[in-house]
């Protein structure tokens, strides 16, 4: 229903902005010359259309759309897809959406077989001429079984008999499919059917998305799908006549025995020595039972049969009337399957979720006390400070204050002096007040990015204007620089996950190594990108080194560093979350890696919008800062 | 502006109405399977005997895990699993993939599948609860979980409490060697190896055997596959189960096995010694109302995933 509301109220809002956009051409100005950017200034008419448009596409490819106008649409679908999925095995013997009949094309393949193990016989060398030539025999014995199963002559009545009663029940089913009066049900059924279809539920999310429920209801629940579910019963029962019934006639039989006989016979008269032979022998064995198992049929004994098939196909595809239409323009790229036990959406359908399922996932989610693994994806807890300033303090500040630690006493017990209670301080072992710190998944790979970051400008901006600016130092660090920096991150990952363990110290150094070589190149193009004018300028007016450096040359190299910047944060989110693959306990890769194991896409599905979303905020917040720090850029 | 709203409804409609044309029976069959996890087919695997058998060219693939096989026959690149664990396999039938349990690979004791931790950590099995509040190692959503699971119930230790670190097995190996973590639950022979050099097990086998605590690997299909051709389904199962056999009777290559799951010739023979291959009437039952079913049963696993009639009894 919401969906349903939703998916209007996006095309109305694209085909309003659209018409909107035109209109504002219209009436603009047209003083603008081509290349002016003021003209790209504006548009957010321009930024609905385009989420509008992705949230169509999702709303259509998850079959969204097709769940809030046709509800009903899946169960039925279920039951077509039971009925094509009994056809599957009689279908596919034959050129329906073959390009051969299944007899000719296994014809073929063991013809070829056959000539194979001609070959390999007579080429050998571990064989004698006395094995070769009964294996030759064996051979052509087991190829001249074939026309004995293809010839119309030799079909047997019975065989014959048995193939026209399942054409005709085919035939009859066809007639009977078409009739109003087929699969009516008594009341008692009725209500049967009735209680347990309250049972089974709607078409829900995936069967992964909350909890193990049936995506896809299999009790039919319309008469249309009653139609089709008692008609793959049938079909299979059908089916299952046909796969049992052998075209073995008497003249065959007899052969076959005779093969199998012999070839056991010539296997127990080899010795040791003679392996390969027997080798041979049980492989034509396995051609022969083959040969024996597949259906191979005289070609046209089984055309009537064909067409039954074909029209009882046409007639199925008839009688789904407008739900073919629903199938094909509201199921794009796939449809419902049935795995023998269960309907399920089989395309886009299965690896693209719902928005809503995807919604309802989320909001569960971000309950602090469901989370993903038991970490919240985003909370917070109350952590004392002391634990801060226990992780800022060093232990060693503990070490040099003059004094012993103490000893225990005769008594048993343990006195604290001066140097343990700073030793308590400098390791966090007191109380004091709490404060709220940020936890969870998000935060967690939020803070490795920020970290990685930091570092890689705190070392990559100094050390590029440095190299932009020395001698000494563009010599000696650009060897060091330029061969690691064309390096793809992830190539490290395996190796610094080694060095530095499976902690975040490991992740944030891969990260810091990411940036850092962005830095240092952007710093560097900035620094040396300085006009010398400027330079000389400053120094005139009497400034000092570090004057021209903090004064000239660092803001005139800030927009290239900010422009580094941005573009290592891009870089840093894609190698967290393959770091976050590797080994890790927290954080949105952990949490996609995962899902990924128990075909959770919905799971999979957020994390890359949480991915999509905090790289955005990176970036919007980035922008504010360079409009705000850089305000000349693009401009001198 | 007209064109491009053309060309835009034109590949949506070319998308939807995606044709897809089959081909005549299968041309090629295609395997998955793992490395380090020796079993007798894989002498008739490198014979080729198995392409002989089933008359067409076979396509091995070895893969990580058994949910990384799953992925690959729904998106149609596999066609037969074999020696696929257990929980991977229900984790998929729980989301209603197409897949049917054909035949049971082997039935294992914790040989092959098993936690190990650190020496250094001092924890065994009585002092187990000191597990909490460290980190594991666990490759989720693989039989180690479920060994995991099971061997913390046994020991009486809280998983909740712990730190659980997903890594796949050879990563899981590296981390308990360099003391990341105290415990690492893996299977393969490599990397059981190299864990046991910092570390030991937490159940011997013995141990695991009388918990009750057992592997199952399988054999699974496509729905699709084993409808279109099931001769070849029986093929490969027969095949399968004739090198069982040949095993069982003393008489397979060790030297082909160990050099095909890449694995020296002795710690090869340790791990396949932890296997118990079934015969088909064995695996039936097991199937039918043994080990197998109490499992798939006991994981609250959907009803008809299991299909007997492809075993050469």
């Amino acid at each position: 229903m919401i969906t349903g509301i939703i998916t209007f109220a996006t095309i109305f809002a694209v085909v309003g902005c659209i018409l909107y956009g035109r209109k504002l051409i219209k009436t603009e100005r047209v003083d603008a010359v081509f290349g002016n950017p003021e003209k790209a200034k504006g548009g957010t008419h321009w930024v609905i259309v385009g989420s509008s448009c992705l949230l169509l596409v999702w709303l259509y490819y998850s079959w969204d759309m097709a769940k809030s106008f046709y509800p009903k649409s899946a169960n039925e679908l279920c039951q077509v897809a039971k009925v094509n999925e009994s056809l599957r095995s009689l279908k596919y013997l034959f050129p329906i959406e073959e390009r051969e009949l299944k007899s000719t094309s296994i014809i073929k393949l063991e013809g070829k077989n056959i000539k194979k193990y001609e070959m390999k016989i007579q080429n050998s060398s571990d064989l004698n001429d006395e094995n070769k030539s009964k294996l030759l025999k064996f051979l052509t014995k087991t190829k001249n079984t074939i026309p004995l199963l293809t010839n119309e002559n030799l079909l047997e009545n019975e065989t014959r008999n048995k193939v026209n009663e399942i054409t005709i029940k085919i035939n009859n089913l066809t007639e009977e499919f078409q009739k109003i009066s087929y699969a009516s049900e008594t009341s008692e059924e009725k209500s049967k059917r009735i209680e347990a279809l309250e049972k089974q539920g709607e078409w829900g999310a995936s069967g992964t998305a909350l909890d193990n429920e049936a995506e896809i209801p299999a009790i039919p629940v319309s008469k249309k799908g009653l139609k089709f579910d008692l008609a793959s019963k049938e079909l299979l029962l059908i089916s299952d006549d046909f796969f049992k019934l052998r075209n073995h006639n008497s003249r065959y039989k007899i052969e076959i025995k005779e093969i199998k006989d012999s070839i056991k016979k010539f296997r127990s008269e080899l010795d040791e020595t003679q392996e390969v032979a027997s080798v041979f022998a049980k492989d034509i064995l396995k051609i022969a039972r083959r040969i024996e198992y597949a259906s191979i049929f005289p070609p046209k004994a089984l055309q009537a049969m064909e067409q039954s098939i074909i029209k009882f196909d046409r007639v199925q595809k008839k009688e789904q009337g407008n739900l073919r239409l629903i199938d094909i323009f509201l199921f794009p790229t796939g449809n419902i399957g049935y795995s023998g036990r269960a309907c399920f959406e089989a395309g886009s359908g299965r690896w693209l979720p719902k928005p809503s399922d995807t919604l309802n996932k989320f909001a569960l989610l971000l309950k602090p006390s469901v989370g993903f693994k038991n970490v919240p994806l985003i909370w917070y807890e109350m952590m004392d400070v002391s634990k801060i300033v226990g992780f800022i303090l060093p232990d060693w500040i503990a070490d040099i204050v003059p004094g012993k630690y103490p000893v225990h006493s005769e008594d048993g017990t343990v006195k604290s002096n001066f140097k343990s209670k700073i030793f308590n301080i400098v390791t966090g072992e007191f109380k004091a007040f709490k404060i709220p710190v940020p936890t969870g998944h998000i935060w967690d790979s939020f803070l490795r990015v920020f970290l990685g970051l930091i570092f890689g400008i705190i070392l990559g901006v100094p050390l590029g204007l440095f190299m932009g600016l020395n001698r000494f130092a563009k010599g000696f660090f650009d060897p060091l620089v330029e061969l690691y920096r064309p390096v793809p991150p992830l190539a490290w990952a395996p190796l610094v996950i080694t060095v530095f363990g499976i902690d975040n110290v490991g992740k944030v150094f891969l990260l810091f190594m990411v940036s850092l070589s962005i830095m240092i190149i952007s710093a560097r193009a900035g620094a040396s990108g300085t006009q010398l004018s400027k330079i000389h300028a400053a120094h005139s007016l009497g400034a000092s080194r570090w004057q021209i450096l903090r004064h000239v040359i660092f803001p005139n190299s800030l927009p290239e560093i900010l422009t580094g910047v941005r573009v290592a944060i891009g870089m840093c989110w894609g190698t967290l979350v393959a770091a976050e693959f590797l080994a890790g306990t927290t954080g949105i890769g952990f949490v996609e890696n995962v899902a990924k194991k128990y075909f959770q896409y919905e799971v999979i599905w957020i994390t890359i919008f949480i991915m999509g979303m905090l790289g955005l905020l990176f970036d919007v917040t980035l922008r504010k800062i360079i409009d705000k720090t850089i305000p000349w850029r693009g401009k001198g | 502006m007209r064109k491009l709203i053309t060309m835009i409804l034109g590949s949506i409609v070319a998308f939807t109405l995606n044709m897809s044309v089959a081909n005549s029976a299968a041309s090629e069959v295609r395997v998955a399977f793992f490395l380090e996890w020796p079993t007798p087919n894989q002498e008739d695997k490198v014979k080729k005997l198995f392409d002989d058998a089933l008359g067409v060219p076979v396509k091995w693939t070895n893969f990580a895990n058994g949910g990384a096989m799953t992925d690959a026959m729904l998106a149609g690149d596999i066609d037969i699993s074999y020696s696929q664990g257990l929980v991977p396999f229900i984790n998929a039938v729980k989301s209603n993939a197409p897949l049917k349990l054909v035949d049971i690979a082997m039935e294992y004791g914790m040989g092959g599948t098993t936690c190990i931790t650190s020496k250094a950590s001092g924890i065994t099995k009585a002092n187990a609860s000191e597990l909490e509040g460290k980190k594991v190692a666990v490759p989720l959503g693989t039989m180690a979980e479920y060994v995991f699971d099971e061997s913390m119930k046994v020991v009486g230790a809280d998983r909740k409490k712990m730190e659980v670190i997903q890594m796949d097995p050879e990563e899981g190996a590296a981390a308990i060697v360099a003391g990341d973590v105290v415990m690492a639950c893996l299977f393969g022979g490599n990397s059981i190896k190299s864990a046991l050099t910092v570390g030991t097990r937490l159940l011997t086998v013995q141990e695991a055997r009388d918990a009750g605590i057992l592997g199952i690997d399988i054999t699974s299909v496509t729905t699709k596959f084993m409808k279109e051709n099931p001769g070849m389904v029986r093929t490969f199962i027969e095949v399968t189960h004739e090198a069982n056999a040949r095993y069982r009777a003393g008489k397979s290559d060790m030297n082909i096995i160990a050099k095909d799951a890449e694995m020296k010739l002795g710690d090869m023979k340790d791990t396949i010694g932890g296997f118990k291959f079934l015969t088909p009437a064995e695996t039936k039952k097991s199937m039918e109302s043994g080990n197998l079913d109490a499992f798939l049963k006991g994981m609250g696993t959907p009803g008809g995933s299991v299909d007997t009639s492809f075993l050469p009894l």
